[in-house]
């Protein structure tokens, strides 16, 4: 994926990201203090949001190829099977009911598959809506803030799980192609773990980003240590 | 009982149903996309179309029934029609009277809720059209409120039909204007008959509304 001076005005806050390349296949970092706009950027790339100016460039990914999870994921009016297997119905594919019962283990809900999907847990929600994103596949997901209100081993879990299936089908353990994760996370220990590499915003741009290690043991810009200092 | 159930007050039913449901319909069809698209578009005078929706959602039956009336009268844009008096002229006025109160409710609801249901349909890989379903389907509780809503306003409504359809004997005489001329006439007994089966009609069709949904919504959902 390729931007190009990407702009986008909300109200008082303006997003420009002048030239960003990422290349397929790898497990992206964007760390940044509130309201810097790393949800606002995700939105674009995701297609959810317009930009005012500026490209994206795809390098060949369709809509169909991407898909976004946010902390407050939408859940069908729906019971939590019928949520997960959503988006196999878009592209009227018939689930594969070992499918169905691996995503539901995954998420401990196999318990709570006809439950009503609103009345889960805030935690339980956001594990349903990451496995509703995993289900079908897409080649680039993107991840803002997704796992803020689950438990501590269900986020070492999904860390682990995302790290396995990136390069591997979760059923057939065969090896798959690479996909492309970017994640936003404020728990610096997911992005340590899982990112390669990954970009540092402030102020509605990219400041600075580099190998994830490189990068968070030896800050290289004054705002980036100071966003680390408080972790 | 059953001798004030005669072969003439079961027409009246039978045509009070007709007209209702086909109202209702009708009202549905045009009014839930409108309202969707009212939500979606934006445009100079976008201020002011919701005014006039908001407007014709309260508007008098009479007058609405005296547009019609005019347009459909033997000199009238659509006289040659021949539609003056007929069922069909009593569902046209009451599709105006209902077509903006269920777009201003759908209108509401999809304010309220359309952008999150749209950006989730984009992070899905919905197409278009899939995205309309999803909208009509997550809206489906405020449709459905909407759809019992215009029902009751068709069912209970007396002005308009009464100028448009003419509340005659064996062709436009529904249960309302029936009500209204037997008062008229000082038939009590028959007057209350009809309205209490007008009751039981509106809470039949509560309980099978109830029942069709297949999937109950809840209110007490985990935020
Ligand atoms: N729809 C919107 N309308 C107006 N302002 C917005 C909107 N969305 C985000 N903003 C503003 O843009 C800024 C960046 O937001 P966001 O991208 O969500 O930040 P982050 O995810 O980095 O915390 C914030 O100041 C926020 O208030
Ligand atoms: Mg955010």
């Amino acid at each position: 994926m390729k931007i190009t001076d990407l702009k986008k005005k909300l109200d008082k806050f303006s997003l420009d990201i002048k030239s960003l390349e990422i290349p397929e296949g790898k497990i992206y970092g964007i760390i940044g203090p509130n309201g810097c706009g790393k949800t606002t950027a995700m939105k674009l790339m995701a297609g959810v949001m317009k930009p005012d100016s500026g490209k994206i460039d795809y390098c060949g990914l369709t809509p169909r190829d991407i898909t976004m999870v946010l902390r407050k994921p939408y859940l069908l009016h729906d019971t939590v099977e019928r949520n997960l297997i959503y988006p196999l119905k878009l592209r009227k594919i018939k689930p594969d009911i070992t499918l169905i019962d691996h995503y539901l283990e995954i998420t401990g809900l196999t318990d709570y598959r006809n439950k009503y999907a609103l009345t889960l847990s805030g935690g339980e929600q956001q594990k349903l809506a990451l496995a509703r994103a995993l289900i079908f596949s897409p080649k680039l997901i993107l991840i803002d803030e997704a796992f803020s209100n689950m438990d501590i081993e269900s986020v070492a879990f999904f860390e682990d799980y995302i790290l396995k299936t990136q390069t591997e089908d979760p059923l057939t353990k065969t090896p798959s192609e690479p996909k492309t994760f970017i994640i936003i996370s404020h728990q610096l220990s997911n992005i340590k773990r899982m990112c390669e590499y990954t970009f540092f915003m402030h102020n509605g741009e990219i400041i600075t980003s580099g190998e994830t290690d490189k990068l968070l043991s030896s800050p290289d810009n004054d705002k980036l240590k100071q966003y680390l200092n408080y972790m | 009982m059953f001798e004030l159930l005669d072969r003439e007050t079961l027409g009246i039913i039978i045509l009070t149903l007709q007209m209702t449901l086909l109202s209702t319909a009708i009202s549905l069809v045009l009014g839930v996309p409108l309202g969707l698209w009212l939500d979606r578009v934006n445009f100079k005078g976008k201020s002011i179309l919701v005014l006039i929706n908001r407007t014709l959602m309260a508007s008098p039956p009479v007058v609405i029934g005296l547009v019609v009336y005019l347009l459909l009268m033997r000199n009238g844009p659509f006289g040659s029609l021949g539609w003056l008096f007929t069922l069909q002229a009593m569902v046209i006025a009451q599709v105006l009277l209902l077509t903006p109160i269920i777009c201003g409710i759908v209108y509401t609801a999809s304010q309220r809720s359309s952008s999150h249901i749209r950006s989730f349909a984009v992070t899905m890989g919905a197409t278009k059209w899939q995205t309309q379903v999803l909208l009509i389907k997550e809206l489906g509780n405020e449709i459905y409120f909407a759809a019992i809503t215009g029902f009751g306003r068709a069912m209970s409504e007396v002005g308009a039909i009464m100028i448009v359809g003419g509340n005659i004997r064996y062709h436009t005489r529904v249960m309302t204007t029936t009500i209204s001329l037997l008062r008229n006439r000082g038939e009590i007994n028959q007057a209350i008959f009809l309205g209490a089966i007008l009751m039981l009609i509106a809470l039949a069709i509560q309980i099978i509304a109830g029942i069709l949904r297949k999937r109950e919504r809840r209110t007490d959902e985990n935020y």
